[in-house]
């Protein structure tokens, strides 16, 4: 690619991995559906890794669910990734339509807002008054660009928007045709090509998807994308994750796994409403997401090197906690609290001690 | 070297079509299986012609320990299929492992469980090159289907041994694919003490079976874990005598027996410490090949599902086709596996967001609330297939310990029968009597007796009805049959199922401690106590929970009489149900709920096992204390459990050490503000104006006095003071919004109490009279309540009329 991306904050999934793209796409001799830029063994390999040529391993997740993402966007339906906040929904959607489409960027962010103009076609008006309708003074909105071209669009948060916006994916997925009616002859339709679809995320606490209509709904598949299952996996990636970003903050210490094995079990605990040897809590209504683990674990380092100029323990964790997990809402933090109170007193070791003699710093 | 070795997985269609093939090939002298040795001399007791699955039963009970297991065999368990195949050879077949009573079984319900922790290491891994989710998902690919692409698939180790196939002597490569398999697994585990000491012991037999088989083939099929330790140890050599089969220590009782088994035990999906899962889908592939397994089970799965109503249309099954084949290419397979269709009818049946992940990915069992679809999916490949023994089959011991204990306790006949439960006699004669019950074997029906553990029933009466001819009475020992060898033991079993089957229901949990107490099993039931503790964490509602404890709070404080007092497993309950009231007691919310009876019981249950199990059994009384009082503090609470928790910190802080308590207590409480210490220090007189707003006190009274009712009676603690003159100081309408919950509040006293309180009324007022006759109105309620409605419309009446004298009423 001619253009400079290095100072990007956050070049697109085929610009970061180009270099690991290029090395599938030659080594890739499978069959290719038609419209894909790989075949789906080597789409497969882009996301879930593969040693042997240095292909990372870009999502910790099931790979059983890549495979059926992969297939279903083979066929004929959609593909609807739903599941809590900070899942990876979207990295993954984006990892897919780069593997798939060589390009992640064909994306509407669905909003309150979103009207048909943002997902199909918008005018110039200049043009349309002086010229009247044509192929000229039309704007191509993604999902026309993705037909047209025969890729991936990415449709996030497809549930934030007005039922009557979504619907408008209804002709697109089922008879793969876009009319546009102020063109006439040819023009006035877009037929799909192949390698054209659509992959959609929902997250289930907006609103979920139980309003969309039952027609759009028979146009997906869905899959439902799980936090990670795994303690020790989600504990290496909060790990990984926060100390590169406590690097990048300055903080000359790692942090102390000890303290974050305290912090990814409250988490999962809070999040899964069950501690690990089964007894049930209740469920925050934050999200209690390995994003937002991360983000605290960054901050107790933070707060731990900058006021002390130490890795951060126990009882910053509970400093953050109040900013994160309980946010505005004071159910939440008496939540909070019972957890810190009568869950973290049974547990041995010297952090849990810890956590439990510094409950009386949640606010309130 | 004439000795071939067979690693297999225990419950693998692929490993029974390779030793079946084998076999017949190599028609051997010795055909040697991985089995309880102890069962080897009645091996013609398996091969009469059952209907798999069926299992080897083995107990052992000793001085120290009880044990129970089972080896299961299904149609396509490569045991079972060497053990006819070996028969129709015509080759000596033998059993060569250690009895299943041996220690080296200690920690194990089931022989034949996979999905070992010892290589879970070198299974991830694998999992990871070959990029699929568990276990279950690897073995499929690798063996069960034939996958195009095993051997270039990755840069491990185990694909490039798979590709260099060193004998070429078995037709498909499978042979070599699984002896590169366990071969990688084995390098890479940490064989314990136990697995060492039955390698030894099977090795023994192979060398002894080698050296008598001259130059006819061996055949030894074991779990493919031990293979290679087998080969080593044979090749080292060393004595080639026949070992002998172990017996059971002096004093120990122990022995094997055969069982009908089931498809529901044997799926991991919903039995505990089972082998593969969905059975009935490896039964379809063991009969049919993977299409005909796919196909069929589709059908079972849609019919199933538009049988519950759950629409599935023609688009949707096209779709699943689809995915399914889609999906069977994309992993390399020649015919769809197992999770290939699981995941093409998941992902186009199932149109929502799922609250759990799918159980074939996790390998866990389901969660109640599992989408209806999946639940369905689950349930079909699951198969619900039971297992017949043939009618020849020797009856379990079971039926011969029945027969013998009815005839000793002298039930053995038509009758009824009343039981003293205070002697040895009658005991003993209530407790197997229970136990049938609990077995489910028809004929004795107890007609009274005691119903809870605080029931003060001395007396049962049972009727027992003779056999009936059409051996209902047998068949039903049979079956019970697989749950032990003794009624007691069976009992225990029993019971265990149960309460797995109880899941989070306190009421059913808490019938069947009831029962064991009744069975006489509370004292062995080490093993229900390790569950248990799990279940009743999980507990959502402090009502039941509650109702448990008081139940087993009764028995373990006061029954001498069924034995129960002071039993550790009642004790882990109370414990355990103490630490989940707490924890509940904090999270419930609703600042205007009403008083609920059940929840106060709840409270006064946890008050009486602090008070009087708090020491033997180790509950931390200041924890609750730290408890109660932010409860009691909490305006978030309901009243009635505000008024109950400041009634336990009153109750906690004067009868325990209350220094320490103190302390402690002031420490924990220190974040929760100052509201919290000042109520929790405890005036009751303070409280009680704290909490006296119309609409709620009466509710928090009503908690109060379900727990520390002896702070009304004192004199010297002014509570009645306080509470006339709040009560006085209501106006009418707030009266009556109070009253219905005061009425309830004051239900917690006994007449006498109530009586007491009218007396000290009246003495406040300076009057003289009986309380008693204060405690009873002239009329029903309802009839001077219209009374009184009647004379204020009567006065509103007059008022209007200008008739009244004075200003109106």
């Amino acid at each position: 690619m001619a253009e400079d991306t290095t100072d990007y904050q956050r070049p697109p999934a085929e610009v970061r991995f180009a270099a690991e793209l290029e090395r599938l796409r030659e080594d890739d001799t499978g069959p290719r559906p038609p419209g894909w830029a790989l075949s789906l063994t080597a789409a497969r390999r882009f996301i879930v890794g593969d040693d042997a040529i240095g292909v990372t391993r870009k999502f910790v997740g099931d790979a059983s669910l890549i495979d059926r993402a992969l297939v279903t966007l083979a066929t004929s339906r959609g593909l609807m990734l739903v599941g809590e906040p900070g899942t990876a929904k979207s990295l993954l959607s984006e990892l897919i339509a780069a593997a798939v489409s060589g390009t992640s960027t064909l994306t509407i962010q669905g909003g309150a807002a979103t009207t048909e103009d943002q997902i199909k076609y918008s005018w110039n008006y200049a043009l349309l008054v002086s010229e009247g309708p044509s192929t000229r003074s039309l704007v191509p909105a993604p999902l026309l660009d993705g037909m047209a071209q025969g890729r991936i669009v990415r449709f996030e948060e497809i549930t934030r928007c007005p039922l009557e916006v979504q619907d408008s994916l209804l002709s697109p997925l089922s008879d793969r045709v876009l009319a546009i009616p102020e063109l006439t002859g040819p023009e006035s339709m877009v037929f799909a090509r192949d390698g054209f679809n659509v992959i959609a995320t929902a997250n289930t606490r907006d609103r979920g998807v139980n309003e969309m209509s039952a027609a759009l709904k028979r146009r997906f598949n869905f899959e439902t994308v799980f936090p990670i299952a795994d303690f020790g996996t989600e504990l290496d990636l909060v790990e990984a994750e926060a100390a590169r970003l406590l690097e990048r903050s300055g903080v000359a210490v790692a942090p102390r796994r000890d303290v974050l094995e305290v912090l990814v079990t409250t988490f999962r605990e809070l999040r899964n409403a069950a501690t690990e040897d089964g007894r049930t809590l209740d469920r925050l209504s934050a999200v209690m997401s390995t994003a937002e683990a991360v983000s605290v674990a960054h901050a107790v380092g933070v707060r731990g090197w900058f006021l002390r100029g130490e890795a951060g323990g126990a009882a910053d964790i509970v400093e953050c906690l109040a900013g994160t997990a309980a946010k505005d809402s004071p159910d939440d933090l008496s939540r909070l609290r019972r957890y810190l109170e009568q869950q973290a007193s049974r547990r041995d070791g010297e952090q849990w001690k810890a956590l439990h003699a510094a409950r009386h710093l949640l606010p309130g | 070297m004439a000795v071939t070795f067979l690693g297999v997985r225990h419950h693998s269609p692929a490993c029974a079509r390779l030793v079946r093939a084998e076999i017949e090939r190599l028609d051997p002298a010795f055909v040697l299986i991985e089995g309880p040795a102890d069962v080897g001399d009645r091996l013609d007791e398996l091969l009469l012609g059952h209907e798999p699955p069926i299992a080897i039963f083995s107990y052992y009970r000793d001085a120290e320990r009880v044990h129970a297991s089972w080896s299961p065999f299904c149609a396509y368990s490569p045991e079972w299929v060497a053990l006819h195949a070996g028969d129709a050879a015509g080759a000596e077949v033998m059993f060569i492992d250690l009895p299943a009573w041996h220690p080296a079984f200690a920690e194990r319900s089931n022989r034949y469980a996979d999905a070992e922790r010892r290589y879970a290491d070198a299974v991830e891994r694998l999992c990871r090159t070959f990029a699929v989710d568990n276990t279950d998902v690897l073995w499929d690919h690798l063996f069960e289907i034939d996958a195009t692409d095993l051997p270039a698939e990755g840069g491990e180790d185990l694909a490039a041994r798979l590709d260099a196939d060193p004998s070429g002597r078995r037709g498909d490569g499978l042979a070599a694919r699984l002896d590169a398999y366990f071969d990688l697994i084995r390098g890479e585990a940490e064989a314990g003490a136990d697995d060492t000491a039955r390698e030894t012991y099977m090795a023994g037999w192979i060398r002894a079976a080698e050296a008598e088989a001259g130059d006819r083939p061996v055949v030894v099929v074991t779990g493919g874990f031990h293979t290679p330790a087998l080969r080593a140890l044979v090749a080292a050599g060393g004595g080639a005598e026949w070992p002998e089969v172990p017996s059971p220590p002096d004093g120990a009782t122990g022995g094997s027996f055969l069982v009908p088994y089931s498809f529901r035990r044997l799926d991991a999906f919903t039995g505990y410490q089972s082998g593969m899962p969905s059975p009935e889908y490896y039964q379809r592939l063991w009969e049919g090949g993977p299409d005909a397994a796919a196909a069929a089970l589709t059908e079972t799965v849609v019919t199933r599902l538009r049988k519950r109503r759950q629409p599935v249309s023609t688009a949707d099954l096209i779709a699943a086709r689809t995915l399914t084949e889609g999906l069977t290419r994309l992993r390399g397979h020649r015919a769809p596996a197992r999770t290939d269709l699981l995941d093409g009818l998941v992902a186009a049946l199932v149109t929502d967001d799922l609250d759990q992940r799918l159980p074939w990915t996790s390998r866990g069992p389901l969660a109640p609330g599992a989408h209806p679809a999946v639940a369905e999916m689950v349930a079909a490949l699951s198969g619900d297939r039971v297992g017949r023994l043939h009618p020849d089959t020797p009856a379990p011991p079971l039926v011969h310990d029945a027969a013998a204990e009815l005839e000793r306790l002298g039930l053995d006949r038509a009758g009824t029968f009343t039981l003293k439960l205070t002697t040895e006699r009658g005991l003993a004669r209530s407790r197997a009597l229970h136990r049938l019950r609990v077995l489910g074997v028809p004929g004795f029906v107890r007609e009274s007796g005691p119903e809870t553990g605080a029931d003060p029933v001395l007396e049962e009466r049972w009727h027992v009805t003779a056999p009936d001819a059409g051996g209902r009475r047998t068949s039903a020992l049979i079956e019970a049959g697989a749950h032990g060898p003794t009624l007691a033991d069976a009992a225990v079993s029993a019971l265990e199922e149960r309460l797995t089957g109880a899941g989070g229901d306190m009421a059913r949990l808490a019938e069947v401690l009831f029962d064991a107490a009744l069975c006489g099993c509370a004292g062995q039931a080490d093993r229900i106590a390790a569950s248990i503790s799990t279940r009743i964490g999980g507990a959502p509602d402090l009502g039941p929970l509650g109702l448990a404890l008081d139940t087993v709070l009764g028995l373990w404080r006061h029954d001498r009489v069924l034995g129960t007092a002071r039993s550790p497993l009642f004790g882990r309950v109370v414990q355990e149900c103490v630490t989940r009231v707490l924890w509940l007691a904090e999270g419930v919310r609703g600042a205007t709920a009403p008083a609920d009876p059940d929840r106060l019981r709840a409270m006064a249950a946890t008050r009486d096992a602090l008070l009087h199990a708090a020491g033997p059994l180790g509950l931390d009384r200041d924890a609750a204390l730290g408890v109660a009082r932010r409860v009691a503090a909490d305006p978030e609470a309901p009243p009635d459990l505000r008024g109950a928790a400041f009634g336990l910190t009153r109750t906690l802080a004067t009868t325990g050490n209350t220094a320490t308590a103190g302390t402690t207590a002031t420490g924990s409480t220190a974040g929760t503000g100052s509201t919290a210490a000042s109520t929790g220090t405890g005036d009751p007189v303070r409280a009680l104006r704290g909490a006296a707003a119309p609409a709620t006190f009466g509710d928090w009274l009503a908690g109060l006095f379900a727990l520390a009712r002896q702070e009304v009676l004192d004199a010297d603690t002014g509570v009645l003071a306080v509470l006339d003159e709040l009560v006085g100081d209501l106006d009418e309408a707030d009266f009556l919004v109070a009253l219905p919950a005061l009425r309830q509040a004051f239900e917690y006293f006994p007449p006498r109490e109530r009586e007491a309180i009218a007396q000290a009324l009246l003495e406040r007022r300076g009057l003289r009279g009986s309380g008693r006759s204060l405690l009873r109105t002239p009329a029903a309620p309802m009839v001077i309540a219209e009374a009184r409605a009647l004379e204020d419309r009567v006065d509103r009446a007059l008022t209007a009329a200008g008739l009244t004298q004075g200003e109106p009423a």
